[in-house]
């Protein structure tokens, strides 16, 4: 179970590693709406692909 | 001229051309008076084209008075989202970054609706490079809902839909990316169509999301889309997503009914969904009742997948991030800070998430055509709620919950129309929505008309004298 703290750490490194560099006011929408997304990013995350999944096809 | 144009719909100006009992001039006046009376409040409007439309509605007239009439749209005043080029004529997307934008060639799609003799009366409001949140202050304010001037017609076509239900112009041009075209039409009480990926050029057409980008008509009866799909459809050597675009005759089989056609409806991810109002669930369930006695025959259908469909829409949009990386980098204050941090997240997702999506996508896509090749064509409710108040409008999040009616159909690219069915008891409209198969717009469009012609919620118009602040 991940913490708020553990939330907000991971958040800071997937901007870092975006290249984002925010003003206050943006890091904190961006916060909020990552944190409301991530649900729907973890289950895309969670679900496995079928051999047959095939994009283009 | 005994006819009040604003309360025609598109085929009544275009019949009225058509006998004689109105002119093009007539018609494009009528519009830019309403236009001048009630755009102050509704704000349909970036900018009004009224010269150059009536230097077109006079030629129009000219050539129809020489029995030269070129199609069902010669003479009739139409409108475009302001992502569509006309060239010479602003075009904004609803951002400061193109605040003084003019594109110099016109868009694949605008040369054809000229070629039909399309009046262009101007360009309508957006949601900021489609993918903003409605707003009613700054340069580009959203517009207002004609049924309620307090609330939002959604968006991101949200001036297409205020100007096409308010009788600012006979039809207008939207395009939906996650339901930019169905969601404000369903608000209003339109139909709106967006066709199959591939069917409409996107040459001369901003992007939001090249992948999930549609362009479509917004209007107040199903004929009127028709019409207008078929001035648009159709394969343009400059948009090679159109090279196998399989046109149609979307007029001919329009009142065809809907007898004989095997529908399904996707019970448990749209009627069964929490979050859908029940105003609106009871009166789709009417309309599908309708359909039944029209000679349908409806069975409940199911595609599991359907559970990722948002979780697969959301990374694709990362091409939104791609289109704007470099302005917002430079220019950060030219985007409002709504669209700014959904672009940011756009960001946030990785390439492997991106790859995840375009493969769930395959596989939704799997599951979907399998369910179309049992029946002709899907059917839900419209929308998840009516139109929401501006202060109700959810101003964080990505994305709203009830984006789940119409953005799988974006990652699908299959053909969607929202039909209107009804009007809750504050008086706004409800719809349903119908999902064809591939190219096959032409079914989409009949069923909507099945349903359309045995019932008056096309006919209601909204009242002006409510459209006061």
């Amino acid at each position: 179970m991940k913490t708020m703290d553990d939330r907000r750490a991971q958040f800071d490194a997937e901007c870092r590693s975006a290249g984002l560099t925010l003003g206050a006011r943006d890091y904190d929408l961006l916060y909020d709406m990552w944190l409301d997304w991530l649900p729907e990013r973890d289950r895309l995350r969670a679900t496995m692909p079928e051999p047959e999944d095939e994009p283009w096809r | 001229m005994a006819v009040n144009v604003a309360d025609l719909d598109l085929r009544g100006v275009s019949e009225g051309l058509g006998r004689r009992e109105l002119s093009s001039v007539e018609a494009t006046e009528a519009y830019l008076r309403r236009i001048a009376t009630h755009d102050g409040v509704l704000r349909a409007y970036i900018t009004v084209t009224g010269d150059t439309a009536l230097a077109q509605a006079k030629e129009a007239d000219t050539e129809i008075g020489r029995g030269r009439r070129r199609g069902p749209l010669h003479g009739v005043p139409i409108a475009l989202k302001d992502l569509i080029a006309v060239a010479g004529v602003k075009m904004t997307s609803g951002s400061q970054v193109l605040a003084d934008h003019v594109p110099a060639r016109d868009a694949f799609i605008t040369r054809r609706l000229k070629d039909a003799g399309g009046v262009l009366l101007g360009k309508l409001a957006m949601h900021e490079w489609a993918f903003g949140r409605p707003v009613t202050d700054g340069p580009f304010p959203t517009g207002r809902n004609p049924w309620d001037v307090r609330r939002a017609p959604a968006g991101s076509s949200s001036g297409s839909a205020v100007a096409a239900a308010a009788g600012l112009c006979a039809g207008a041009l939207g395009s939906d990316t996650g339901g930019s075209i169905r969601g404000p039409a369903a608000m209003t009480g339109l139909v709106g169509h967006k066709p199959t990926y591939g069917l409409v050029s996107r040459s001369g057409v901003l992007a939001l999301s090249w992948s999930l980008d549609h362009v479509g008509p917004m209007t107040r009866g199903v004929w009127d889309s028709a019409v207008m799909l078929q001035a648009i459809a159709g394969a343009d050597p400059d948009d090679t997503s159109t090279r196998h675009a399989t046109t149609q005759d979307y007029v001919q089989h329009l009142e065809d009914g809907a007898r004989g056609l095997r529908l399904g409806l996707l019970k448990r991810y749209y009627v069964d969904f929490p979050g859908l109002n029940d105003e609106v669930r009871g009166a789709a369930l009417t309309a599908f009742d309708a359909l039944r006695k029209e000679g349908a025959t409806i069975e409940d259908v199911d595609a599991p997948s359907l559970d990722l469909a948002l979780a697969a829409w959301a990374p694709i949009m990362s091409e939104a991030y791609e289109y704007h990386a470099e302005t917002i980098r430079k220019t950060p204050e030219k985007f409002r800070e709504g669209l700014r941090t959904r672009i940011y997240l756009s960001a946030l997702f990785t390439a492997q998430d991106v790859q995840r999506a375009q493969r769930l996508r395959a596989r939704i896509g799997r599951e979907v055509d399998a369910l179309l090749s049992r029946v002709d064509a899907l059917i839900f409710p419209g929308q998840a709620a009516p139109a929401l108040k501006f202060e109700d409008f959810p101003t964080t999040g990505f994305a709203p919950a009830s984006i789940r009616y119409t953005a799988p159909w974006n990652l699908l690219g299959l053909p969607a129309a929202v039909v209107p069915c009804g009007f809750s008891r504050e008086g706004l409209p409800v719809s349903i929505q119908i999902v064809g198969r591939r190219f096959d717009d032409a079914t989409v469009l009949r069923i909507a008309r099945a349903y359309e012609r045995v019932t008056d919620w096309h006919r209601r118009r909204p009242d002006p004298a409510r459209w006061t602040l």
